[in-house]
């Protein structure tokens, strides 16, 4: 049997066990574990757990604030990737100071700093709010989720470091950043699983989705240690492309569900889709990511082997990815609908975050298929397309995970700190600036791209001025991504302030609803809304008369 | 807003000022276009004194600073505007 359909089979297994394990617990073991839990979250880490507030949500808030910080970090790193890509001496003059990047350690550090720190504090805090919700309880341990997003906040610095420099005196600093990193990722899913256990009612679909994506991951990593794949090519590049897949896709999918329903009012389209993507999360491989495990091997430590798969993984390993498109098609239809409902609420001007939600759902199909015909490119040995790769990885980043998962953290900012952000208008912006920049100017870089990979394919070796200048625009309009995410830390810090108290805002909204709508004509239920009426206003149907009308008498 | 007594002939005096983060952002701009253009005057010709003597301010060429100098100028108003905000009354 091939190594991918192999590992599969062990990841599905240990998926399933798991499933079961939820529904009937640890046997006799369930108190002990339960209590076992609770003390390492809080009591063994002593007097450093005094440190942080327990109240409600302040987890989550630790975590989407902290991934605002990253998020512009990562914006940075990315835009200084795409500038060195076209001039590469351009940041020469920090080697006075002993710091020498380049190209590709900034577009890595780039990576590091957008996929662990903005998406996945966005997507983890955005979970520690839902989940109890789900569930009907209350998060097992705030205080240790607001103090672990910290450490990751740590871990992921280092992982930053480490993109530039792999070895720092000798010391591995990349698997030092993983250690930490599974250090606070273990307390996570710690505290979720006890959230889980106090559960008081049946654990909805996008709940699944949130705790099946976070225990993938390090099932995943087991799955290929068991077959074998830290040595081989294929399992390197299938590690990267299982925690693609579930950890971040199936999380993220959770986290948006759910928040397409709350913010915008609106039931949930469809279940039947949530449980395709659920399970072809699992049992798919997601296109989307690098061509290669150099990922998985600067984590973990391992030496990287040349990614030669055999003709019947290449074609298990085709299919599994070519079934990935239908998690992505429920997904991404699922939300839209979702978002749309009866094409009232995207028109609402208020709900930041929704138009983030909006774009990367939209953008998830085309980036998957072309994500999958260069995966196939690549498993074929053929590697025409493998140009493209990186920047479309980019494009997979900053217009899918970007926008689902920061888009997230907005819509349910006003829920978890309490305030509405400090300007919608800022947050209007913010969008605007990020999404343009982030598809003009990755869009742009692929166009160069394509010229260089023609070029290359034709045997001219003078670069053409045309692909240069692409790149030149390319990298400048992604500065558009630094600048909106500047906006959003500061309109999302400055709200923690000033923002509306969600109260008020109830309040103040209510006071301009309508107490009654005459009903004069035939009218739909959107120009009445419109009108300024709610859902307790009272509609009054006024008779009409035919008689012939007069001057008013004064 | 004022009282209806400071309100004459349509005119109201609002109370609301500037955040302190913009107010910190704005001071430190002027201090700095002060303290250069001071500097071309007084010492006209000459490299700036401890900044210049550092090769990476030394040879600031290439487009990507001006990219950079506005991160940097982002960085510094998410830290103005986090250190302003915690200490607002």
């Amino acid at each position: 049997m091939d190594a991918v359909l192999s590992t599969m089979m062990i990841f599905w297994v240990l998926v399933f066990a798991f499933y079961v394990l939820v529904h009937r617990g640890l046997w006799i073991f369930t108190d002990v574990a339960r209590g076992m839990g609770l003390f390492m979250l809080e009591k063994a880490l002593g007097p450093g757990i005094e440190l942080v507030e327990g109240r409600e949500n302040s987890a989550a808030r630790s975590w989407i604030i902290q991934s605002a910080l990253w998020l512009f970090f990562g914006a940075t790193l990315t835009f200084e990737g795409l500038w060195l890509a076209h001039e590469p001496s351009a940041l020469h003059s920090l080697s006075a100071w002993g710091y020498n990047p380049t190209s590709a350690s900034l577009s890595s550090a780039g990576e590091y700093a957008t996929l662990y720190g903005a998406v996945g504090m966005a997507m983890i805090g955005a979970s520690l709010h839902i989940m109890p919700r789900l569930l009907g309880t209350e998060l097992a341990s705030e205080r240790n989720a607001t103090l672990v997003s910290f450490l990751w906040s740590l871990a992921t610095f280092v992982l930053v470091i480490g993109a530039h420099d792999p070895s720092v005196l000798g010391a591995p600093v990349l698997v030092i950043g993983t250690t930490l990193q599974t250090l606070a990722f273990a307390a996570i899913l710690i505290n979720h699983l006890l959230t889980l256990a106090n559960r008081t009612r049946a654990i909805a679909l996008p709940a699944w989705l949130i705790i099946i994506g976070l225990v993938s991951d390090p099932l995943a990593l087991l799955a290929n240690y068991i077959a074998g794949g830290f040595e081989t090519g294929v399992g390197q590049w299938l590690m990267v492309h299982m925690i693609g897949g579930t950890f971040f896709f199936a999380t993220i999918a959770g986290v948006v569900l759910y928040t397409a329903s709350v913010a915008t009012g609106n039931a949930l389209w469809s279940r039947t889709l949530v449980g395709a993507t659920l399970v072809g999360s699992m049992i798919a491989i997601n296109p989307l990511g690098a061509i290669d495990g150099s990922m998985a091997v600067g984590m973990l430590g391992l030496s990287a082997a040349e990614l030669a798969p055999s003709m019947d993984e290449r074609i298990v390993a085709s299919f599994l990815m070519a079934f990935a498109l239908i998690p992505v098609l429920a997904f991404s239809g699922n939300t839209l609908v979702t978002i749309r409902g009866e094409d009232a609420s995207v028109e609402n001007s208020d709900s930041a975050g929704i138009p983030e939600i909006n774009l990367g759902a939209m953008m998830l199909i085309p980036l998957t298929i072309g994500a999958l015909f260069i995966q196939g490119d690549t498993l074929s040995g053929v590697a025409e397309l493998s140009g493209m790769a990186t920047t479309l990885g980019k494009m997979g980043i900053w217009l899918i995970l970007v926008p689902l998962a920061f888009g997230s953290a907005l819509a349910l900012y006003p829920a978890i700190s309490g305030r509405h952000l400090a300007s919608q208008n800022r947050a209007r912006w913010a969008f605007w600036l990020s999404a343009g920049g982030a598809a003009f100017g990755l869009t742009l870089t692929l166009m160069s791209d394509v010229i260089g990979m023609s070029l290359l394919s034709a045997g001219v070796l003078d670069p053409s001025s045309l692909a240069h200048d692409l790149s030149v625009t390319g990298s400048v309009m992604f500065y558009g991504a630094v600048i909106g995410a500047i906006l959003h830390c500061l309109n999302m810090v400055s709200g923690l302030f000033r923002g509306t108290i969600v109260a008020e805002a109830s309040a103040t909204a209510s006071s301009i609803k309508a107490d009654s709508y005459s009903l004069a004509s035939p009218t739909s239920v959107r120009r009445i809304l419109a009108a300024g009426a709610g859902m307790d206003t009272e509609v009054v149907p006024v008779g009409e008369s035919d008689e012939a009308g007069s001057a008013t008498k004064l | 807003m004022s009282s209806d007594d400071e309100s004459l002939g349509g005119f109201l005096q609002g109370e609301q000022e500037p955040s302190a983060s913009w107010a910190i952002l704005v001071l430190g701009l002027v201090a700095s276009l002060t303290f250069l253009t001071l500097f071309s005057i007084l010492y006209p010709g000459q490299n700036l004194p401890v900044l210049s003597d550092f090769e990476t301010f030394g040879n600031l060429t290439g487009g990507i600073w001006f990219f950079i100098l506005g991160a940097i100028f982002g960085f510094f108003s998410i830290i103005a505007t986090m250190i302003t905000e915690a200490t607002r009354e």
